[in-house]
């Protein structure tokens, strides 16, 4: 079976509030009188948008800041759900949105590997079967069985990372935030991210980094304002954001 | 079979559930000397304390004024953590939400089963004093464990309308804590309803947790099974909240991340 990520006139919207969030007095009021003034108003951080991403691709999504590039990537996958349109994807999806997502503070290392580990959707068989190179991985050893809260920095994020990347991923989802720790862990962990793209049938990720874009994709989409601008090779296509940026 | 779709999904995450419950039940005593204990010295010392305060207040038999408090208060105490809890549940894991994707359902799920764990141990507790007062042991006993399921689906269906709305208005989480009172004072977990006034006593029949607690009180103080019509009537209550819940959860579920 062949993966494929299919988005179909996509937009998702958000209400920006002026103020705060509404209470209920504000809702009773609203409801008594419907004229006064919305306190929010609504923002579609995508507007339809159409996307089709076949096995094998490697695709890379730029564009400047706010114009909807991680809200695509949180919709496929799936914590944005679509306010119109659909989103068909084939495959099991591996996001590696941000570091430490799903860690509880309170649990030993060891615990939230196991926590982690299900949301990511591994049992508990395969878990046992990954537990030890994980924490080889993380150079976590003395540690595993201390709460994480007491974890420095580095430590948390090399456990965060090495958790998240132990995956045959099919689909692989990644954000630029998603990176490894401490600069000695850093080789290893860009080594990893390589090997994992390598496997992957399909990687979609989003960087501002475009030499590396251009290095490691296939195909690159520039968004702006939560519509596609351009789609198509690499250098063409960063060119031309360049272009237009300068 | 969108329906068989969701319940396939649910099925892949019972890890996620499982693990999920156990964070709920490990942590909150952790560190702590008698851990797990707590769960039910807790419930028993607020029980005891109210036993001995209203038995003096309304100079009743202490012996049998326990088994009456005791028998009705796990069964609200039960429904009422539940519906609290799940009131302000997709706040809890709101940085959980954002982050990656789970089933939405998995979450008042695991809260509510957690809780519900929780009291079925306290039961243990409650019944072994109950059982000191008054050995004596009837077949009816058996019937608690049914009596806690109709009333934890009747408690569920509640919470999932609470645990939706409140993302909507967090006012609610606040409202909900007074509400739950008044609600108890409607109850007679203290009081009989042969003691109070017509008007009150047709109010607290009114009341749809009245016959969960009766489906409690009835094994545990009488020694006997609760009449059918009341194990009919909280069945409908059950059946009715459990719907509504559903709906309304299925209706606005895909909003939730959007009013976080």
């Amino acid at each position: 079976m062949s993966s494929f990520i299919f988005v179909q006139g996509l937009a998702i919207q958000f209400r920006i509030y002026h103020n705060r969030a509404p209470s209920l007095k504000e809702g009773f009021a609203n409801l008594l009188k419907p004229n006064t003034a919305r306190q929010y108003e609504n923002f579609y951080a995508i507007k339809n948008l159409t996307l089709k991403i076949a096995s094998g691709e490697r695709v890379g999504i730029i564009g400047a800041n706010g114009a909807g590039k991680s809200t695509l990537l949180k919709a496929l996958c799936r914590i944005y759900e679509p306010f119109k349109g659909s989103l068909i994807i084939n495959g099991r999806v591996s996001p590696l949105l941000e570091v430490g997502a799903g860690f509880h503070a309170e649990f030993t290392g060891r615990e939230n590997l196991y926590l982690n580990g299900a949301i990511l959707g591994y049992s508990k068989e395969d878990l046992s079967k990954m537990e030890e190179e994980i924490i080889a991985f993380a150079e976590l050893e003395q540690f595993i069985d201390t709460p994480v809260k007491y974890y420095s920095t580095g430590m948390y994020l090399r456990l965060a990372f090495a958790i998240a990347t132990t995956v045959n991923p099919d689909i692989l989802i990644l954000d630029e935030m998603f990176s490894g720790g401490d600069a000695s862990f850093v080789k290893k962990a860009t080594d990893r991210m390589h090997q994992l793209i390598n496997k992957a049938n399909i990687m979609v990720m989003v960087s501002h980094q475009l030499e590396l874009l251009e290095q490691l994709c296939t195909r690159v989409i520039w968004i702006e304002e939560g519509a596609i601008v351009a789609d198509g090779s690499p250098g063409k296509i960063i060119s031309s954001y360049l272009a237009a940026k300068s | 079979m969108k329906q068989i779709n969701f319940i396939l999904e649910l099925y892949s995450y019972r890890n996620v559930l499982r693990q999920l419950i156990k964070q709920q039940l490990v942590l909150r005593y952790r560190r702590t000397v008698f851990g797990y204990l707590w769960t039910l010295i807790n419930p028993l010392l607020t029980m005891s304390i109210t036993a001995i305060v209203f038995s003096a207040l309304f100079k009743m038999d202490f012996r049998s004024y326990v088994i009456y408090l005791f028998s009705g208060l796990m069964a609200w105490n039960c429904f009422c953590s539940i519906v609290t809890q799940l009131s302000g549940v997709f706040i809890t894991y709101e940085s959980l939400i954002k982050k990656i994707f789970i089933p939405k359902i998995i979450f008042p799920l695991a809260q509510s089963i957690g809780t519900l764990i929780d009291s079925l141990l306290s039961f243990i507790a409650i019944y072994t004093i109950i059982y000191l007062i008054n050995p004596e042991i009837s077949w009816s006993i058996l019937f608690i464990p049914v009596a806690y399921l109709v009333l934890f689906i009747f408690a569920f269906g509640i919470g999932l309308i609470v645990s939706v709305a409140t993302v909507f208005y967090r006012d609610l989480q606040h409202v909900i804590s007074i509400l739950m009172q008044a609600w108890f004072f409607l109850t007679p977990v203290m009081y009989k309803v042969s003691g109070v006034s017509l008007e009150a006593a047709s109010l607290i029949k009114l009341n749809p947790v009245t016959p969960f607690i009766e489906l409690f009180r009835a094994p545990l103080f009488l020694n006997q099974m609760p009449q059918s019509g009341t194990i009919a009537t909280c069945c409908i209550y059950a059946a009715v909240s459990m719907a509504l819940g559903a709906l309304v959860f299925m209706r606005y579920k895909n909003l939730i991340i959007y009013r976080l």
